[in-house]
């Protein structure tokens, strides 16, 4: 069976293309994973959780004005259900300028007003926040918070 | 060489093909309406990576979906191993398409990848010649079937591997004194805190008792390195799988970040002899049909 030169063949083809597949998948050793877009897709450096981080971290995000004070937004309310898109979201915004993060307020405030569960926000406001991680987790310690744009929501 | 063809049951590279094309399936459908959302997103979010870099811009949100419902209906067809030469490689071209337009608004997402290289190396693997609709060829494929499952088990191998070794090139062997990965795990848990996502339930006790993230770093750098031993097969595979396994668990469990893909199990179905329940789940839809 091993000597039929068509399984010679056919053996050399799955070879060809398992060797193939298999160097394109560990091609992004080659790349620096610490250059930024070295990133891609699906073929990956995989990144994440590798870099050396401090625990402070500055972010921005919405919240949602309420009388008992401020509530945190869902991803579902900025446009997405994911958390790490809702994040590229407000970065592109803030890189865009006032305008962008204004369009972007708009838009969650229209979502904020027409959801019963958050009926008692009555503004947004985005922000970039400066926290350690484990003192605002641990002990719910915040720092400052920069405001970066506000609007109203309209019911 | 002669490891690498070493022959399997052709019913077990199909049931692959089956649990593969199906949870790709699912996973599609359900994300159909944040694939909605994403792609409405507009032009201002869109930061096109891999094959979505030929576009300019987003496509209309109409033709998004419509390449979305697309990919589905081909993998029906590669389900059911039906044209499986033509509907394979589509079908692997489809889902690499949705995933990566999906990826490819402010934020690479690496859940998916490993699903895509599967689908690549079934889409030409001869994973239709069994439990399929079309009528199964009268010879064996002349490669043989178990070059394919190797292939795919060296393909989750070398996705560990490469992360293994990133977490060395970026963070050295300090990476294992765990700090880094507290450090991570607080951060992330921070992302969600202030956007609004679900806290991991564990995250908040274990940064309170830093201690096990050594533990948790030197485990998880030993399973992402000792990945390739996946490919030996047998119980050592079968561990691994099961390491690899409750890794994703803890990330969970620490991150609230779901690796769905190897939670279900399914990303380690060539290492387990998965034709014999596909099989009778096979057999009771036939004879469901036949009645």
């Amino acid at each position: 069976m091993a000597h039929d030169p068509a399984v010679t063949r056919a053996r050399i083809a799955a070879g060809v293309f398992s060797v193939g597949l298999l160097v394109a998948t560990l091609s992004p050793l080659a790349r620096d994973p610490k250059a930024r877009k070295s990133d891609g897709y699906p073929l990956s450096t995989f990144p994440m959780f590798a870099e050396k981080r401090a625990t402070k971290l500055t972010i921005t995000y919405a919240l949602g004005d309420a009388p008992s004070g401020a509530r945190t937004l869902t991803p579902a309310l900025v446009g997405t259900g994911e958390v790490l898109q809702a994040r590229a979201m407000f970065e592109t915004a803030l890189a865009g300028g006032p305008r962008r993060i204004a369009e972007l307020c708009a838009q969650i405030a229209t979502r904020v007003a027409a959801d019963g569960d958050y009926a008692d926000v009555t503004a947004i406001r985005i922000v970039t926040g400066t926290h350690d991680a484990v003192d605002y987790l641990i002990d719910g310690k915040h720092g400052p918070e920069k405001l970066r744009g506000q609007c109203e929501v309209k019911r | 060489m002669n490891w690498f063809f070493a022959d399997a049951p052709r019913e077990r590279l199909a049931a692959v093909r089956i649990l593969i094309g199906t949870w790709a399936f699912v996973y599609l459908a359900a994300r159909s309406v944040e694939f909605f959302k994403v792609a409405s997103l507009g032009a201002p979010h869109f930061e096109p990576v891999g094959v979505t870099r030929i576009l300019g811009g987003p496509l209309p949100v109409s033709v998004a979906m419509i390449t979305l419902g697309a990919s589905l209906v081909l993998l029906v067809l590669f389900v059911l191993g039906v044209g499986y030469r033509v509907v394979g490689p589509l079908a692997a071209v489809g889902v690499l398409w949705s995933t990566t337009y999906r990826t490819s608004w402010g934020m690479v997402f690496h859940t998916d990848n490993l699903l895509v290289l599967h689908m690549i190396a079934l889409a030409f693997a001869p994973a239709a010649h069994a439990f399929a609709l079309a009528k199964p060829p009268t010879r064996p494929a002349r490669a043989g079937y178990g070059w394919a499952l190797k292939l795919l088990v060296a393909l989750t191998a070398a996705t560990y591997v490469i992360a293994g070794i990133a977490k060395l090139r970026l963070g050295g062997l300090g990476w294992l004194d765990g700090e880094v990965l507290r450090n991570h795990i607080a951060l992330d848990n921070l992302r969600k805190a202030v956007l609004g996502d679900w806290l991991a339930p564990l995250a908040t006790l274990f940064l309170a008792h830093p201690g096990a993230f050594t533990i948790f770093s030197v485990m998880s750098l030993a399973l992402e390195l000792g990945a390739p031993i996946a490919l030996v097969g047998g119980k050592p595979a079968r561990l691994w799988a099961v390491g690899a396994w409750s890794f994703h668990l803890g990330v969970v469990l620490l991150m609230n970040i779901w690796f769905v893909y190897p939670l279900t199990g399914v990303a380690f179905a060539a290492l387990l002899p998965v034709e014999r329940p596909v099989g009778r789940i096979v057999s009771r839809l036939r004879s469901i049909l036949r009645t």
